[in-house]
């Protein structure tokens, strides 16, 4: 960046005037940036009139578009027609089916059967046991409120649906980890897809599940596992790869099969990898099995949705609380583990003291199952959702207008909507197509590779191909505004964050917790603050990136090497300078990592926005859903995944861009 | 040389490397096998082929019961040289046999079993297992071989207390100083009961005073149980304190084999002869290499010092000193020369003729 609007020194010496616009351009070029985008320049600029004279500069050209949705009706209704008799279906997908179902079913007798007192003093040991007094304490009092909510039956139900993910969702994930983590080539193979599927948003996996099994618990199970499983598979590769050189070749040096070599020093080395893994893999699947109502999954989702589609947050609230419970008690007990892996393990003693625990813990649970009432007692329940619902009518009726000085929060969502997120989408739907696709290619270019660009302007072709282009455009717009909103909070917090151990001390609970709850609950409190619409989805979606935003960003500013900073210190830089000069081009990375991450994470919630009024391409596929018009969904579906996949690749910083410069 | 160097000498040796070559790169076989390309410097090479020279054309036997050191600058292959030993490289072309075995030609089963048995390895960052306590750390390598709980944990425990880690068994490595934790590495060496101990580096990350207790274990070790050692280096004065024979490494080339003596006293080329200017002579360089010839009348008298002809010349001032006449250098009772202050201190001074050395070396 050195060479930045200087002209070179014989030019200034001779002739400024003539020379500067030479000499300028020449700079110009040598900065990496503009040599970067340079070629595109040149591809556009005799491309778009091109395109222009060919097919118009509007929305994407009908000329250019592939109609989908008689093909895939027909293969829809085919699939339908044949699913109780071809081959395929009766033998193997109806086997996966009937296990899953069968699984599912046996789990959730089984959690019957134990009764509440048996889970609930069941969950508390497991969690105590794993994470020690706190967490028992923790999952105790959570289970507890549950019954308390009258929410006992439809918290197991999700609770036996989850389990099942989970266990195939790990065992799926450490196979393919395992794959990915001791061959080079698997490694390659496995890696974009699996970071692919991580970025793109849970609505977008539901269809084609359907589309093979229709609606219900099957479905909802595999749609889970197939989000849940990539971190797993992520880490467990990441964990194998990243072991000791070192330890493995004196591993290798006293004659150990490779057999020996990954069941005595890789997996258990990898061990935190794995946990953090399955950590991960339970809090994916909870948000996905929360969502997967929408198709079929019954439980806490199911009426969360259910009270979502009549606007009834008292409702929605009573099966929510449960929800951020069970992701509290889960992210608590799973991840106590990896902190405790230090301690040094005790000789038989402790052993046998560990073993007397267990035994009788379980038999106070069994004892507690054969004894208490297997259903939550009725008398003990509180219904919250009228006090709820009245609080909420008095919010509607004090809150949402005509505060003197401030409007209410239903005027700014009038002003979110009318003046930020209306201009920006008819900015996007009257942009030509071609500048649509040649500003993505410019964006993504400018801090990725060939290979991104390529693959985020493909993607955005496709939405056009497949004719969701204004759809995609209205989705489009409400995520950069959302994106923006929280850029622009996350960066200010990250910054104060890292100004002061003392802020980050306080906000650090609130954004762990945060950070472990599903996404779909984010909807509930929006609701009841802004009523339906697209402003809420904007607020949800700000609310569930920030936390990850901030993180991300904080760290980043934090880890600025304090020897730069001391020493612009010493030159006298001001504190507007330090962060302008030093902190935020160090910490360059990170801050485009939070940015990826916004967008990822916004996108996701602004598609399920689609439930409390959100428009866009997340509405068609529930809308598809809802009238069991698969094509429209599906196609939907596939332009939710080019989007997602489009977002991620504009802002994904690659890390040879990086060294290029 | 001494009557214990000459006897080893006479044994076969425990490893023999011929024309060892380690080259890094595309197609790196063609570069030993193509004379024209096995000349170049390492820069040419680079250029041309796009290959690295690890190890070039290496030649040395290893003798039984003694400390082999190989000793060179960080990059001159000597880390590369070790571990083609027993194929954790996979050298280039060239042969090492290992008691007369092909090493180069044993199949996975029995290289698995050299690796078992017969050569252990200590390693410069250690190379613990983190998950596990001292005590199965050490007891790894038999775990590895299959041995029964009970046996290896016995066997173990009895390694941890020869290195002096005993109380320690329930440790893990994270909990221990860097200097107990190569203990750890030496213990589960030496737990397999190998014939040689390869070591790389094994000190280079301790701090100096742990260093030095370092190599007075390894010297005690030798001392008890004369075990062979490989041991790799790039400290000359480690490599001057340990070795019977040191390999001086560099760009991959042995540029000097010899004792300590030989190294010190009379330089291959001007690069071993920098490498030692800094050496306390007096300190590696024997009488036997020193003294004088004795006249008739010094031989035969009986009077004044006596000083065997492998002691040291700082051993012999001292002697000298203390007395102040010039002592009688004896080797098997015989006389065979005198050392006198001038002798001496022409060793200090780095002043011994040249054509003195060469009849000694020879």
């Amino acid at each position: 960046m050195s060479t930045t609007g200087t002209t070179t020194p014989r030019s200034v010496a001779t002739a400024p005037r003539a020379q500067e616009p030479a000499g300028r351009l020449r700079a110009l070029l040598r900065r990496p940036a503009a040599r970067r985008l340079l070629p595109l320049a040149a591809a556009g600029a005799v491309l778009a009139p091109l395109a222009h004279v060919l097919w118009g500069s509007e929305a994407w050209p009908d000329a250019l578009s592939v109609s989908l949705d008689g093909p895939l009706r027909s293969a829809g209704d085919w699939i339908v027609d044949n699913r109780d008799s071809h081959w395929l279906f009766l033998y193997f997908f109806g086997y996966v089916s009937a296990g899953l179902i069968a699984a599912v079913h046996a789990v959730y007798v089984v959690l019957l059967a134990l009764g509440w007192a048996g889970v609930t003093a069941g969950a508390a040991l497991v969690a105590w046991r794993a994470a020690g007094v706190r967490a028992g304490v923790t999952a105790l009092a959570s289970f507890a409120v549950c019954g308390l909510l009258d929410m006992w039956v439809p918290t197991m139900r999700t609770l036996a649906l989850m389990v099942v993910a989970v266990v195939a969702s790990v065992v799926v994930g450490a196979l393919l980890g395992l794959a990915a983590g001791l061959s080079e080539r698997a490694f390659r193979v496995l890696r974009p897809v699996l970071d692919t599927m991580q970025a793109l948003p849970a609505f977008a996996y539901l269809l084609p599940v359907v589309l093979v099994f229709g609606i219900g618990v099957a479905p909802a199970v595999l749609a889970t596992v197939v989000y849940a499983a990539p971190p797993m598979a992520r880490l467990t590769a990441l964990g194998l790869r990243s072991t000791d050189r070192g330890v493995l070749e004196a591993v290798e040096s006293l004659g150990a099969t490779p057999r020996q070599r990954l069941l005595t020093a890789r997996l258990p080395m990898a061990r935190e990898q794995l946990l953090l893994g399955v950590n991960q893999t339970i809090m994916m699947a909870l948000s996905m099995a929360v969502i997967a109502s929408v198709i079929g999954a019954d439980g806490l989702g199911d009426r969360v949705y259910q009270a979502l589609s009549t606007v009834d947050v008292g409702a929605a609230l009573a099966a929510g609380i449960p929800i951020v419970l069970l992701a509290v008690v889960l992210d608590r007990t799973t991840s106590g583990r990896t902190s405790r892996a230090v301690v040094p393990r005790g000789g038989t003693s402790a052993r046998t003291r560990t073993a007397t625990t267990w035994a009788l813990g379980l038999a106070a649970i069994a004892a507690l199952a054969l004894t208490v009432p297997d259903t939550w007692p009725r008398s003990w329940t509180v219904r919250i959702a009228r006090p709820v619902n009245q609080a909420k009518d008095w919010l509607v009726d004090h809150l949402y207008t005509g505060l003197p000085g401030i409007g209410g929060t239903a005027d700014w969502a009038a002003h979110y909507t009318g003046w930020i997120v209306d201009p920006l989408r008819d900015t996007l739907q009257g942009l030509p197509w071609w500048a649509a696709l040649l500003l993505v290619a410019a964006l993504a270019r400018a801090i990725g590779t060939w290979r991104t660009t390529a693959t985020a302007v493909a993607a955005l072709a496709a939405i056009g191909v497949m004719g969701r282009w204004t759809t995609a455009m209205d989705t489009l717009s409400q995520v950069l505004a959302a994106v923006a909103a929280t850029l622009v909070l996350g960066f200010a917090v990250a910054v104060a964050v890292a100004r002061s151990a003392r802020t980050e001390r306080l906000l650090r609970p609130v954004l762990d917790v945060f950070q472990t709850m599903p996404q779909f609950v984010y909807l509930i409190p929006v609701v009841a603050l802004f009523g339906v619409g697209r402003a809420p989805a904007a607020a949800a979606a700000v609310v569930y990136a920030l936390p990850a935003v901030i993180r991300i960003a904080g760290e980043g500013l934090r880890a600025v090497s304090p020897g730069a900073l001391e020493s612009s210190r010493s030159l006298g830089a001001t504190g507007r300078q330090q962060l302008l000069q030093v902190q935020f081009p160090l910490a360059r990375p990170a801050l485009l990592l939070a940015v990826n991450q916004a967008v990822v994470l916004v996108l996701s919630v602004v598609i399920i926005g689609a439930l409390v009024g959100g428009g866009g391409l997340g509405y068609e596929v529930v809308f598809g859903l809802a009238r069991g018009d698969l094509a429209v969904g599906l196609v939907a579906g596939v332009s939710i995944a080019c989007l997602g996949l489009m977002l991620d690749r504009v802002t994904q910083p690659t890390k040879g861009a990086h060294d290029a410069r | 040389m001494t009557a214990a160097d000459t006897r080893v000498a006479d044994q076969p040796p425990v490893f023999s490397v011929r024309n060892l070559w380690k080259v890094f790169g595309p197609r790196a076989e063609r570069v030993p096998a193509t004379p024209e390309l096995a000349e170049l410097s390492p820069e040419a090479l680079r250029e041309r082929t796009g290959c690295t020279v690890g190890v070039r054309d290496v030649s040395f036997d290893v003798r039984p019961g003694e400390v082999f050191v190989v000793m060179g600058l960080s990059g001159s292959g000597k880390s590369t040289l070790v571990r083609c030993l027993t194929r954790l490289i996979e050298p280039t072309s060239g042969s090492i046999a290992i008691d007369g075995e092909d090493v180069c030609a044993m199949d996975r089963n029995a290289l698995r079993e050299l690796r078992r048995r017969r050569a252990a390895m200590v390693f410069q960052h250690f190379g613990l297992l983190p998950h596990r306590t001292v005590l199965d750390n050490v007891a790894y390598g038999l775990e590895i071989q299959g041995v029964p709980k009970l046996r290896r944990r016995a066997k173990a425990a009895e390694m941890i207390e020869k290195v002096g880690l005993s109380g320690m068994e329930g440790r893990r490595p994270a909990q221990l100083s860097g200097g107990q934790q190569q203990r750890v590495g030496l213990a589960r060496a030496l737990a397999a009961d190998p014939e040689v101990l390869l070591f790389d580096e094994p000190f280079s990350a301790l701090d100096p005073l742990i260093r030095r207790d370092m190599q007075e274990e390894v010297v005690r070790l030798h001392r008890d149980e004369g075990r062979t050692m490989v041991f790799i280096t790039h400290d000359l004065a480690e490599a001057l304190h340990i070795g019977d024979r040191i390999a001086l490494m560099r760009g991959g080339r042995v540029v000097q084999c010899g004792t300590p003596e030989e190294i010190v006293g009379s330089p291959a080329d001007d690069y071993v002869r920098d490498f030692v200017r800094d050496v306390p002579r007096e300190q590696v360089i024997t009488v036997r290499r020193a003294m004088r010839p004795a006249t008739l009348a010094e031989a035969r008298g009986s009077s004044g010092p006596t000083v065997a002809a492998g002691t040291t010349v700082a051993e012999a001032i001292d002697v000298v000193a203390r007395d102040g006449s010039p002592a009688r250098v004896l080797d098997d009772g015989r006389c065979v020369g005198i050392v006198d202050f001038k002798c001496l201190l022409r060793v200090v001074a780095g002043l011994e003729g040249p054509g003195r050395l060469e009849k000694a070396a020879a």
